[in-house]
């Protein structure tokens, strides 16, 4: 109860208004909605926390994922782009966090499984192409002080002290790797303005706004370490510069990809 | 968190749901701020999305020297940032945070934050002053707040409440917080020292001839760095403190702008302070290791310590300067008080607050 109210409020104090005033806004004709989907998998495994996932040798077993995903965009037929407003959303898959000393000595953050944001206001149209940006642009990385959709510096999305010149955290993915006798606790975080990366994505056939439920986008997370052993990086983060890049890059141009029309 | 104040929150939580983003009726709108650029002062470029007016800085002022601010409700900005002292305190390293343990870094100056355009802190390590507020204000050995039970304080108080809406047209938020913060500092400008009326040929501006030798020596052997009429180029340097950097502890605090980069060029450099107001800011550097203006003068004398990153502008063996011209620099460096600014009322704590 106490922690619902203290989260409740989060929301209010920290994202209740926008401050949006350079997006260029269609009016919608006829307002539709749409659903964006993120599917956590590994391979063709769903992601699951707490559950061991043997990949190439090492046995992963996560314990949280969370990213930001900014800046939605749907590119019509015509090369009409309409940029979803306020489209700051926290997607995650969680077990309760300790945040103690973040914002507060004490505070835990509730377990939590988001994968789909609803798009609201969708001017009817066949699109084509859908493009979000992974992590947060650099207008509201560099100002803690801004609000818009979901950002909010008080769900150990940000750092406020000096590692991340007081920015927010794009992404952060965590658990324990395990190869023959060994085990190790990791975790991968990326953020920075350099590391803000945009996804785009083409629909196989263009979709119609007024009879689409919306989209359904694959995260396959094992291909956001492409390229790195995390046995030998257990910890990325800003202090591994080049490694925080290419996981970067590893979820904007590797992990997502298009998965099916909801249903 | 006691039943009440949970009670509280949930009615402001419902509020601000129903009341933040609609068009209110209110007050009128606060007043533009026309940020006054020094004659002699470049032009500063901020755009943080954060107008300033006449009621945010005055909130941000009160903010400043309220000691709600902290988690035991006895610790303001102003414990470690005193006006008088040009907003330092004093200390080598404060203990005046909540936890009562001693800062690693000493408490920098706080004016001509205007013209800051490449970090803050002494390794630039925030980018602004609207992101940078929420460090102290969290940290557990400076005020150690909980955010929520911030805005909960604030809101108990009526003056605090009104004051939210003039200046923002908003409820008490922490990001408005932070935003009032922001504006009361960046109207903290220092321009007003007898140097200044010197580079402007106004009255009182004669210096004598000891102070003109000084200004020449600072312009040929300091300005390199403390550049131009802000008396710092807002870059990192190393200025020969220290040769040794490897100690990595508390997350690298003791390598400077490295901590911030990670490139290897940077190690043991930090800000370039400004030399405004220097003769109040005792003690001295990043750790407050010199206590007198003599000391520093020493330093970079004869105390300069080589190392691969030491700052080309500084001879391995130091500047190599006379006990005259030691002398000349610091009485040049007098003229930079301007205690016009030190004593101004309107940057001090407010009245019946
Ligand atoms: C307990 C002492 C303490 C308190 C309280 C405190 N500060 Fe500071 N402040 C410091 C120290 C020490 C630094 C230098 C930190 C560093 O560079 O790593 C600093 C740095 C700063 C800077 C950076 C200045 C520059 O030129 O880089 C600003 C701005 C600032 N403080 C504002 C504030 C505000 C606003 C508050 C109140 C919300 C506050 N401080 C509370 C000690 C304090
Ligand atoms: C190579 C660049 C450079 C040169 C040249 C230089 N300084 Fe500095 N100065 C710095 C830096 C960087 C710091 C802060 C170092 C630290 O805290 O670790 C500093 C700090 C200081 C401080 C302490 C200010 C404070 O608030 O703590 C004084 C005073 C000072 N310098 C005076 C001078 C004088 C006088 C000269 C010329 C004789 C000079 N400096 C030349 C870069 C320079």
């Amino acid at each position: 109860m106490k922690r619902f109210l203290t989260f409740a409020l989060a929301a209010a104090l920290f994202s209740s208004c926008s401050d949006d005033d350079d997006n260029q806004i269609v009016t919608p004709v006829t307002p539709g909605e749409m659903s964006l989907t993120l599917d956590a998998r590994i391979g063709n495994e769903d992601f699951a926390l707490n559950k061991d996932f043997a990949v190439a040798g090492q046995t992963l077993n996560f314990n949280k994922l969370r990213y930001w995903v900014s800046n939605v965009v749907l590119v019509d037929t015509k090369g009409a782009e309409y940029k979803v407003p306020d489209s700051y959303f926290l997607m995650e898959e969680v077990s309760d966090l300790d945040l103690s000393g973040t914002i507060n000595d004490k505070m835990t953050y509730p377990a939590n499984k988001r994968e789909t944001i609803t798009l609201k206001n969708i001017p009817a149209g066949e699109y084509k192409t859908i493009k979000f940006g992974i992590g947060v642009d650099s207008k509201y990385n560099d100002n803690l002080s801004l609000r818009t959709g979901e950002l909010t510096i008080a769900n150990g999305m940000s750092n406020i002290a000096w590692m991340w010149h007081s920015s927010y955290l794009f992404t952060s993915v965590g658990g324990t790797v395990k190869k023959g006798a060994d085990s190790k606790a990791f975790t991968a975080e990326t953020g920075l303005n350099a590391n803000y990366k945009t996804v785009s994505i083409d629909l196989p056939t263009p979709v119609n706004s007024s009879t689409s439920k919306g989209f359904v986008l694959n995260l396959d997370v094992i291909k956001v370490f492409d390229g790195i052993d995390v046995m030998a990086n257990p910890a990325i983060n800003a202090m591994t510069a080049p490694l925080m890049s290419t996981v970067s890059t590893n979820y904007a141009t590797k992990a997502i990809i298009f998965g099916s029309e909801a249903k | 968190m006691t039943m009440a104040s949970i009670r509280t929150i949930a009615f402001w939580a419902a509020a601000l749901l129903f009341s933040s983003c609609s068009q209110q009726q209110v007050e009128s709108e606060p007043e533009v701020y026309s940020f006054q650029v020094p004659a002699n002062f470049p032009q500063p470029v901020f755009d943080t999305h954060n107008p300033m007016s006449h009621q945010g800085i005055e909130l941000g002022r009160k903010l400043f020297y309220d000691v709600r601010l902290s988690a035991n409700n006895k610790v303001s900005c102003a414990s470690c940032h005193q006006p008088q002292l040009a907003f330092t305190d004093g200390m080598q390293l404060s203990k005046a945070g909540v936890s009562g343990t001693a800062l690693l870094r000493h408490a920098p100056a706080i004016f001509n934050l205007a013209w800051v355009n490449n970090g803050l802190f002494w390794d630039g390590g925030s980018t602004n002053l609207e992101s940078q507020v929420f460090g102290p204000l969290t940290a557990h050995d400076e005020m150690a707040q909980n955010l929520y039970e911030l805005v909960d304080e604030l809101n108990a108080v009526p003056a605090f409440v009104s004051a939210f809406q003039n200046a923002f047209q908003e409820p008490v938020s922490s990001q408005n917080v932070a935003k009032a913060l922001a504006q009361f500092q960046r109207s903290l400008v220092s321009a007003g020292s007898k140097y200044d009326r010197y580079r402007l040929n106004q009255t009182g501006g004669a210096l004598t001839s000891d102070e003109l030798a000084g200004l020449m020596l600072v312009r040929q052997k300091c300005q390199g760095c403390h550049t131009g009429e802000l008396f710092t180029d807002q870059g990192y340097h190393n200025n020969g403190i220290d040769a040794d950097f490897s100690n990595t502890e508390h997350e690298g605090l003791y390598t400077g702008r490295y901590r911030i980069s990670y490139d290897l060029a940077d190690l043991g450099k930090f800000k370039t302070p400004s030399l405004r107001n220097v003769a109040l800011t005792a003690p001295y550097m990043h750790d407050g290791r010199f206590t007198s203006l003599e000391d520093v003068l020493d330093h970079y004398s004869a105390a300069v310590k080589p190392s691969a990153t030491l700052d080309a502008r500084l001879p391995a063996s130091g500047l190599n300067l006379s006990a005259q011209e030691k002398k000349q620099i610091i009485l040049f460096l007098h003229t930079l008080t301007d205690l016009g600014f030190t004593q101004n009322p309107d940057h001090h704590k407010p009245q019946n607050f």
